[in-house]
């Protein structure tokens, strides 16, 4: 054991394989398949994070059963024509002497007939909480079909080059719906007691172990704690566990918190949730095994991998975010400068808040997560000599881009230092983590030799002084009063609180227009420097894409605890100024819904809503015939962050 | 003015219509929509199948789904793209022209009604205005921008008719970039595009008009009403603007009028009164007087209906979209228009702007949307077969009404008073009434082709049934509840309710909805209209979430709010009492009470418990309790395994 993650990076065996580190890219769906099958996408996607020097892959579930669609885009494993991009897969990540394994699943109640057009099937007729369709409860013959259809995807893994199988018996799976007392109210064999319960999991690692042989691994995902009602406990996961290794035909188990449908909020936790909450579950399970336990859990930096493997809280580390985020984060954690890795953010907008959407996976931070595929054409000329105005998320990563390019790029921070509106965002303490895209971004442009200046204002004098070939605007936004606010200074914006140019005390209404966190983090804030908050927003719910970043849960229990009261359907018609001395704001709000009309006062009134773009330079630069000009991110239209950084990029790439 | 001809005979709208110099062969149209049919952004084969089963029945004008002119605009995954159409418009062409129906290519650009999530691209709009439901922000198009929009339109016809289609629409409707330039919503430009909105339209007719000549057809898709006074279009300006647009270069042929806008559903489910255009279109075909062929559109659903718009001067054609999913053939059975399938007016399978890109569909023919998949249900078989049907809702009628149609010998047991079965319950539901129609279609269909029908009788399962088919579709009981019923608590289930709401106590009710979907709201509204202090309870954030898919959340929301029924979100009920029910926050556990002297519990439900033959085929809520869509999917798939002799008789 040598070298900065001494644990991290040394090999293990698991069975009949050996893998060079303990980093693992668990299984988690994409929406890369086509018409069923995986596709090049798929292999060009794992073979990046094969090739940053990942331990082991393990690929997003293959279905084992055609009535099993409980979304568009799965991969089809019981159909043969997948063994082709089976083998294309495998081979891609080979190349790099990685192993990779298929993880083989039915979704059984969670799911619906929307795609099938057949019944779900499940061991009771328990309707799923998201899917909420009633299933028909599996008869013995569906159950010997099920385990068929388990050994025949197995035999399809092993001639499409697979190394190994992980049978999932966790978040989403017809072996869970069997496991767990609130989904299986069965009176057979199948049902009662647990071991009753595991026996369909046995029958499958039986016939799955039988349709593999012994050449490759094959391993069992757990859940230890589901946190929902009548789900699994972490002593049955650990009984089931100790089953396994007895059986011997299980050579490694992985684990997992959390339920796909209901509680996946524990699944792919946002940066609500403190790193390491699911450690206890690996940690536990290993201490009642020998088999290799893999854990999971917002892994996001080496250090915590390391120091849990350290600890002997697991075998293995699932980092999955963290590699989508960064595809080389296994070898720049062992040998890449310090803080190279670009860290991921636990923000779940591009992933999970994509995929829950039926779209592709993708990443705020890694603009090119799920385009691997998709080389990127060369320079148009190298060494270009660019501009760069705004240090915010589409200037660094424009910046950082060209430069990596090989262009001679200088940047243009209006403020003192760099980050944008994202260095703004992250000073809520709930959104702390949201810093580190900005953080990395500068980081790498000062690696790849970008000139940073920042208390910069420029012009287009100044530009034009640089003789750039180039210039690319990311001038980012500014707050725009809405048409009611007049000029009354109590009616402020979220930035005007989190720049600290405004210190609201007392009561205070924050108005959310954008449904997002920047009214639900500032409400926070608010309440925690003592403001009794209420938050009001003309949708029918506040903060409603938390729901998508699986945030929802979380500023819920907060925002509970810290007495923010939630209003909706309102639309704010009018304020005026108190006319006692109190400085306050009153406001007339009609709840559209009703169109009634009812008058609230506030002491302070602050708005998360659309901004305005700082498009001066734009207007000015835009006809240049001296010198290319683009522009990216917010000076554009004000959007979210992972438009500013795709535009970066893609500008940079375009030069 | 002239009223609506009541009673106008359905044949009207069998009249041929000239439209630049080509010949519909009826008044009906069917209109563009969203199907996720295609493949990848082109128009495909299973988009071939579709239109070519209506213009085979009878369909006189198809207009394709609307495509993107422009690779700025990817308003939906499967959204067509103008640009790769070319082979998907001429196979359509080639195959509905041999049924006599003309093909007009839908041609547009969502602007910030779209979205970037697939182009990951500022989304393009006259001005930046957030759209009001997904709270995008557009950027604001510069001068390039609209050369590249016009250049879009041009290429877009001109692909169009080089591929055979007999002239293009241009979208200025519900969904469309056009509309957003027309309305003071939108549209706050300080430039010539923003001192006359209507400058943008007007060049992108002219364009087009001049790229696909004389005697092609031109259409508008136009907005006469957003739906948003204070700004938006209203009928009072629209008629002139619709009239003024049938004149000049870019002179239209035909103007379909439509209402909606971002601030309104463009595709209202039952709630809304069908036919609700009429005035609007007749409004404007005055001002058009003959201009060009005008198209009423708007939940025309009653052949009665369309007919007396034709008959009464309202409009020249009728778009019968939905009509046509429900039943392709709508045109040709005219004659005997009783034999027409109804459309139920539901959305539940053709709302498919939905992200999950489900196919379009229909809960009444579900080979709808299926067409190159499903057989068709016509046919004769070789061997008549003699089939029990045990049940008389919807999956027992359809299994009966497709057995007897192919000729088999069908007796069916209904062991109420009356068929119809759950869809009698659910046409209780306050504006679900058309369901009613299903079921009555089904009833005749049934009687008509000669099925014994014994009603108020269980159908007798037991024993061997050699050389019989069996088909059970005996429905569902009503399901668990996940909370404790006290002593002295009355809770009720929903089908209860609806079978007679009269055994309602007065006081407060809470509906429990775990489901999200029509029947609790429209439950919730039936209690409080009759005086009960009403709550509503979900766990979800939202209540209905589900109608969402089929566009009556907000309008839902507002009904509920206006009856003044409470709105328990994300609240989980524990125990009930005799006075209220106790709840918890679905995030947070905290506990709170509801007053309630009745819960109605309007959960899932649990198959009929009865026991069946091994040999027996099953269908509907008897397999596992859903929607009437699966009921008829599955007794139609029942009936043609017994029709095929699939299964041992």
């Amino acid at each position: 054991m040598s070298g900065r993650y001494p644990y991290l990076f040394s090999p293990l065996r698991i069975g009949p394989v050996t893998l060079g580190n303990r980093i693992v890219f668990s299984a988690h769906l994409t929406n890369y398949a086509d018409g069923g099958l995986p596709t090049e996408r798929h292999a060009a996607y794992y073979a990046a994070r094969a090739a940053g020097g990942a331990g082991l892959i393990i690929t997003e579930e293959h279905s084992t059963h055609p009535a099993d669609r409980p979304y568009e885009k799965l991969i089809r494993g019981h159909l043969p024509e997948v063994i082709e991009g089976y083998r294309r897969i495998t081979d891609a990540v080979h190349a790099h002497r990685t192993r990779v394994f298929a993880q083989l699943n039915h979704n059984g109640g969670q799911s619906s007939g929307l795609y099938s057009r057949q019944p779900v099937l499940a061991p009771s007729p328990v309707p799923d909480p998201l899917f909420r369709e009633v299933p028909r409860a599996a008869t013995a013959a569906d159950i010997d079909d099920i385990v068929a259809g388990y050994a025949t995807v197995a035999r399809h893994c092993g001639q499409g080059g697979f190394d190994g199988v992980e049978i999932q018996c966790s978040q989403s799976s017809i072996v869970r719906g069997f496991l767990a007392p609130a989904t299986n109210l069965r009176t057979d064999e199948y049902g009662g007691s647990l071991w009753n319960r595991a026996r369909l999991l046995f029958r499958l690692v039986a016939a799955v172990r039988e349709a593999i042989g012994d050449d490759m691994a094959l391993g069992i995902r757990l859940c230890g704690d589901e946190a929902v009602e009548g789900g699994i406990t972490l002593p049955e996961a650990v009984e089931v566990a100790r089953w396994a290794e007895t059986d011997g035909r299980v050579d490694y188990v992985n684990t997992t918190i959390g339920v796909a449908t209901s509680t996946l909020y524990l699944v792919e936790a946002s940066m609500g949730i403190p790193r390491g909450y699911a450690t206890h579950i690996s940690s536990t399970i290993r201490d009642a095994i020998d088999l290799p336990v893999v854990a999971a859990g917002r892994f996001k930096d080496p250090e915590e991998a390391e120091t849990a493997l350290a600890e002997g809280k697991a075998d293995l580390i699932g980092v999955v975010r963290g590699q989508i985020a960064d595809g080389d984060f296994a070898a720049k954690a062992r040998s890449g400068p310090a803080g190279s890795i670009r860290t991921c953010l636990s923000c779940n907008q591009e992933c999970a808040g994509r995929v829950g959407l039926n779209r592709a996976l993708g990443c705020v931070v890694n603009p090119r997560t799920g385009k691997e595929n998709v080389p990127l054409p060369p320079p148009r000329r190298r060494g270009r000599r660019v501009v760069v105005v705004g240090g915010g998320p589409a200037g660094l990563r424009a910046a950082a881009t060209a430069a990596s390019r090989g262009h001679e790029v200088t940047l243009l921070e209006r403020l003192p230092s760099t980050g944008g509106q994202v260095a703004i965002a992250a000073r809520a303490p709930s959104r702390a983590e949201f810093l580190d895209l900005v953080g990395t971004s500068l980081a790498e442009c000062l690696r790849e030799g970008v000139g940073v200046r920042t208390g910069v204002t420029a012009t287009a004098g100044d530009i034009a002084a640089l003789a750039p070939e180039a210039v690319v605007l990311a001038t980012g936004a500014r707050p725009r009063r809405p048409h009611w606010a007049g000029p009354l200074g109590r009616i402020a914006d979220v930035r005007d609180v989190l720049e600290g140019k405004v210190v609201p005390k007392g009561e205070v209404l924050v108005v959310d227009d954008l449904g997002f966190h920047q009214a639900t983090s500032v409400a926070e804030l608010l309440a925690d420097t003592g403001c009794a908050v209420r938050m009001s927003t003309p949708a029918l719910v506040a903060g409603q894409d938390l729901a998508l970043t699986l945030d929802m849960e979380t500023f819920s229990v907060r925002a509970e605890a810290k007495g923010i009261v939630q209003t909706t359907e309102e639309v704010i018609l009018s304020a005026s100024q108190e006319t006692e001395d109190t400085g306050g704001v009153r406001l007339r709000v009609l709840t559209h819904t009703t169109g009634s009309v009812t008058e609230a006062r506030f002491d302070w009134v602050v708005c998360a809503t659309h901004q305005e773009p700082e498009d001066a330079l734009w207007r000015e630069l835009s006809g240049s015939t001296e010198f290319e000009v683009v522009r990216v991110g917010d000076c554009v239209t004000p959007r979210r962050a992972d438009a500013a950084v795709a535009e970066g990029h893609r500008a940079a790439v375009a030069l | 003015m002239t009223r609506s001809v009541k009673d106008a005979d359905p044949r009207t709208l069998t009249l041929p219509l000239r439209l630049a110099g080509r010949t519909a062969p009826s008044r009906v149209l069917f209109g563009p929509h969203e199907t996720n049919l295609g493949t990848g952004r082109a128009i495909g084969e299973a988009h071939v199948a579709y239109y070519e089963r209506r213009a085979a029945g009878g369909c006189g004008v198809i207009v394709t789904e609307t495509a993107s002119v422009h690779e700025s605009d990817w308003p939906y995954e499967r959204a067509p793209l103008a640009a790769g159409c070319g082979p998907g418009w001429a196979a359509t062409a080639r195959a509905c022209h041999a049924h006599g129906a003309l093909v007009i290519a839908s041609i547009g650009h969502a602007g910030s009604q779209g979205t970037s999530a697939y182009s990951q691209q500022a989304l393009w709009a006259p001005s930046r205005v957030p759209d009001v439901a997904s709270r995008e922000l557009p950027m604001e198009m510069e001068t390039g921008h609209i050369r590249a929009l016009l250049g879009g339109f041009d290429e877009a016809a001109r692909i169009a008719v080089e591929s055979g289609a007999d002239g293009v629409e241009i979208d200025a409707g519900q969904h469309a970039l056009l509309r957003q330039f027309l309305s003071g919503l939108t549209n706050h430009r300080r430039d010539a595009y923003g001192t006359d909105r209507t400058a943008l339209l007007c060049e992108v007719l002219s364009t087009v008009r001049n790229r696909i000549g004389k005697d092609r057809i031109l259409g508008l898709r136009l907005s006469c009403d957003e739906r948003a006074p204070w700004a938006g279009i209203t009928p009072e300006h629209a008629p002139g603007l619709a009239a003024s647009l049938t004149r000049g270069a870019g002179a239209i042929d035909y103007l379909t009028v439509v209402r909606g806008s971002a601030m309104a559903a463009a595709r209202p489910d039952s709630h809304t009164e069908p036919g609700f255009n009429i005035g609007l279109c007749r409004k404007v075909r005055a001002e058009v007087s003959g201009a060009a062929a005008v198209v009423l559109q708007g939940s025309v659903v009653d052949p009665a209906q369309a007919a007396s718009a034709i008959a009464g001067g309202a409009a020249d054609l009728v778009e019968l979209t939905r009509a046509q999913i429900a039943d392709a053939d709508f045109a040709a059975k005219l004659g005997s228009p009783a034999r027409i399938r109804p459309c139920t007016l539901t959305n539940q399978k053709c709302g498919v702007r939905d992200v999950r890109n489900p196919v379009v569909s229909c809960i009444a023919d579900p080979r709808s949307g299926h067409e190159t998949g499903d057989p068709p249900v016509a046919g004769t078989d070789p061997r008549r077969h003699h089939v029990l049907v045990a049940g008389g809702g919807p999956a027992g009628l359809e299994a009966a009404r497709v057995l007897a149609l192919r000729g088999h010998h069908v007796r069916l047991f209904e062991r109420d008073a009356e068929l119809g079965g759950m869809l009698n319950v659910a046409a209780r539901v306050p504006g679900r009434e058309r369901l009613g129609a299903l079921r009555d279609w089904l009833a005749r269909e049934v009687h008509r082709l000669g099925v014994e029908v014994s009603t108020a009788t269980e159908a007798d399962l037991g024993g061997r049934r050699d050389g019989i088919g069996v088909v059970v579709a005996t429905g569902s009981v009503a399901g668990p509840r996940n909370y404790v019923v006290h002593k002295g608590a009355v809770v009720l289930d929903v089908a209860c309710l609806l079978r007679d709401p009269g055994t309602l106590a007065p006081g407060p009710v809470a509906v429990y909805d775990p489901i999200g979907d029509a029947v609790g709201t429209g439950v919730a509204e039936l209690v409080a209209a009759r005086g009960n202090p009403t709550t509503i309870i979900s766990q979800d954030l939202m209540i209905g979430t589900r109608l969402a898919a089929t566009g009556d959340l907000a309008d839902a929301t507002v009904r509920l709010r206006r009856a003044g029924v409470a709105l328990a979100k994300r609240s989980v009920p524990r125990e009930v009492f005799a006075g209220h029910v106790v709840v918890t926050d679905a995030f947070t556990g905290r506990v709170t009470e509801i007053a309630c002297s009745t819960l109605i519990h309007c959960g899932h439900r649990l198959p009929d418990p009865g026991a069946v033959s091994s040999s027996a085929l099953l269908a509907g809520d008897k397999v596992a309790p859903r929607t009437v869509h699966e009921a008829i999917l599955e007794g139609r798939r029942a009936a043609l395994a017994i029709a095929a002799g699939a299964v041992a008789t």
